[in-house]
């Protein structure tokens, strides 16, 4: 359905591959798959033979010899072997819920732009706006112009948001989505959000006519009118602005060939075919000619910058204080957080009176609270490793400051 | 695709009235952002029998596509015509019946 998906089927198809050779295959010496010749370009000069040129700079390597680089093909026959079992019709049944484009496999009912609109009111305009017009953070249904260029590619799904405040593609229903049986499958499926196959057949074809007609859509030349009825039969004639927007063409058994032949043009499909990792302002384009790709510097260096720019991570060089004294310094690391006021309960420095009703114990008594700790106030002042020494000058500074 | 949608609908002698109006509402300064010419609706009037039911004047303010909700005393079957007039003076006028 979506660009993506082309990717992921070519994704599918090599992991399929490469799951196969892994459970096939077993290590061998790499020297006998090491003597292919080099000649062209587009082959490889690693261990291995092998050539550039699957999706997106991916290797080609071959099997030849019953090897495959550097692993042993099983080349074992698996007639005779069989995984689980055939499933029953009911099970085949339950599972095959799609509709293709031309409308097999649509279930019966009908619905009417009118009903629509009721059910969109109820179910999906707070997520999806009110005529299908988004701005709540969920995908806008309709809108946008659906004019298209002279490649016959609709031009809003060529928005480029190269700057702020330009618009994004816009991917609605009628300017993106290319087929629209898959708009019943997936309302089918998975609307509303909050409870999703809750709605019957007849609904799901209500709602689709809705967003259908919101998005201008004729069927047949006809307009749909608030009156227009909407069945399977109807739904398969629809052809979107976007039908033939998404490419190649997947569908029905040739799809994997469309698929090969799109990749194996890569200079006309995809670009250049070259990736480039380095000066990629105009990748591949000095091979047609162009003049080498322009270096973008910057024209406007700050450099007079103070102080200059640097790469070093040291801190600031400490300076020393030296209009304090040693114990006014290892009085503010370990007894200011207390006593620098009395909010602790210990006398603040400074504080004439506290420090009179202290010193009347004598110098001694309080230095030898000040070691042992006393009331709220734990040994040393809680830093262990202060010395007697250094304890006393700390006293010394304390009494000295509150007189 | 037409440039407005419109949707009525009484009940109880009360008419809700929902509409949007396809414009790019791209004022001066974000047309000069864009590589555009200034395209944006600057008056809106909607009427029932030549009686005035809303009437708006705005500018780019408005984000794209804008959409605006009323309701009014009104009948069902009577036709509410909405005219916006746009920056170029350029006029559109879309009817529907009161549902």
């Amino acid at each position: 359905m979506f660009k993506l998906d082309h990717k992921s089927i070519l994704i599918g198809i090599s992991v399929v591959a490469s799951t196969a050779l892994l459970l096939t295959g077993c290590l061998s010496s790499p020297s006998s798959t090491n003597s292919s010749a080099k000649a062209q370009s587009n082959e490889l000069t690693g261990p291995y033979a092998g050539k550039l040129g699957a999706i997106d700079g991916g290797v080609i390597y071959p099997r030849e010899n019953g090897m495959y680089t550097a692993y042993v093909l099983n080349e074992q026959s698996t007639e005779g072997i069989n995984h689980g079992r055939v499933p029953t019709e009911n099970e085949l049944n339950a599972w095959n819920l799609d509709a293709l484009p031309d409308g097999t496999g649509l279930p019966e009912g009908e619905g009417s732009v009118e009903e629509g609109d009721e059910l969109y009111e109820a179910n999906c305009a707070s997520c999806h706006g009110d005529f299908g017009g988004g701005g709540h953070g969920y995908p806008q249904l309709a809108g946008g112009n659906q004019d298209k260029d002279e490649n016959g590619i609709v031009k809003t799904l060529k928005n480029q948001r190269l700057e702020p405040g330009m618009d994004a593609p816009k991917r609605t229903v009628g300017t993106f989505w290319p087929k629209a049986t898959t708009l019943f499958t997936y309302i089918r499926d998975a609307m509303p959000y909050a409870h999703p196959k809750s709605l019957s057949n007849d609904e799901n074809y209500a709602l689709t006519a809705y967003i259908l007609a919101q998005n201008g859509i004729k069927i047949d030349g006809e307009k749909m009118t608030d009156e227009y009825v909407l069945n399977a039969e109807k739904l398969a004639k629809v052809v979107l602005p976007n039908n033939d927007g998404f490419y190649p063409n997947i569908d029905g058994p040739e799809g994997p060939a469309n698929v090969k032949a799109f990749f194996a043009d890569r200079a006309k499909n995809i670009g250049a075919g070259v990736r480039c990792m380095t000066d990629c302002k105009d990748p591949g384009m000095e091979a047609a000619g162009a003049k080498e790709a322009e270096l973008v510097r910057i024209d406007y260096e700050m450099a007079d910058v103070v102080p200059p720019y640097s790469t070093v991570r040291d801190l600031p060089p400490e300076s020393e204080d030296v209009t304090i004294s040693k114990a006014e310094k290892m009085y503010n690391e370990s007894c200011k957080l207390c006593h620098s006021s009395d909010r602790m309960g210990a006398p603040a420095v400074g504080d004439v009176q506290a420090w009179g009703s202290v010193t009347k114990k004598g110098f001694d008594q309080v230095l030898r609270n000040s070691i042992d700790g006393m009331g709220g106030m734990p040994p040393k002042g809680g830093n262990d490793s202060l010395t007697s020494d250094e304890v006393k000058s700390i006293v010394e500074f304390m009494i000295d400051s509150s007189k | 695709m037409a440039k407005m949608k419109i949707k009525a609908k009484e009940k109880k002698g009360i008419v809700k009235v929902k509409a949007m109006f396809t414009s790019l509402m791209a004022d001066k300064e974000e047309a000069i952002k864009k590589g555009i010419s200034p395209s944006y609706i600057r008056y809106i009037v909607a009427k029932v029998k030549d009686a005035v039911v809303y009437e708006v004047t705005m500018s780019g303010f408005m984000s794209e596509n804008p959409l605006v909700k009323f309701e009014f005393k009104g009948n069902k079957g009577d036709k509410l015509t909405f005219t916006t007039i746009d920056n170029d003076n350029k006029t559109e006028t879309d009817t529907q019946k009161i549902k």
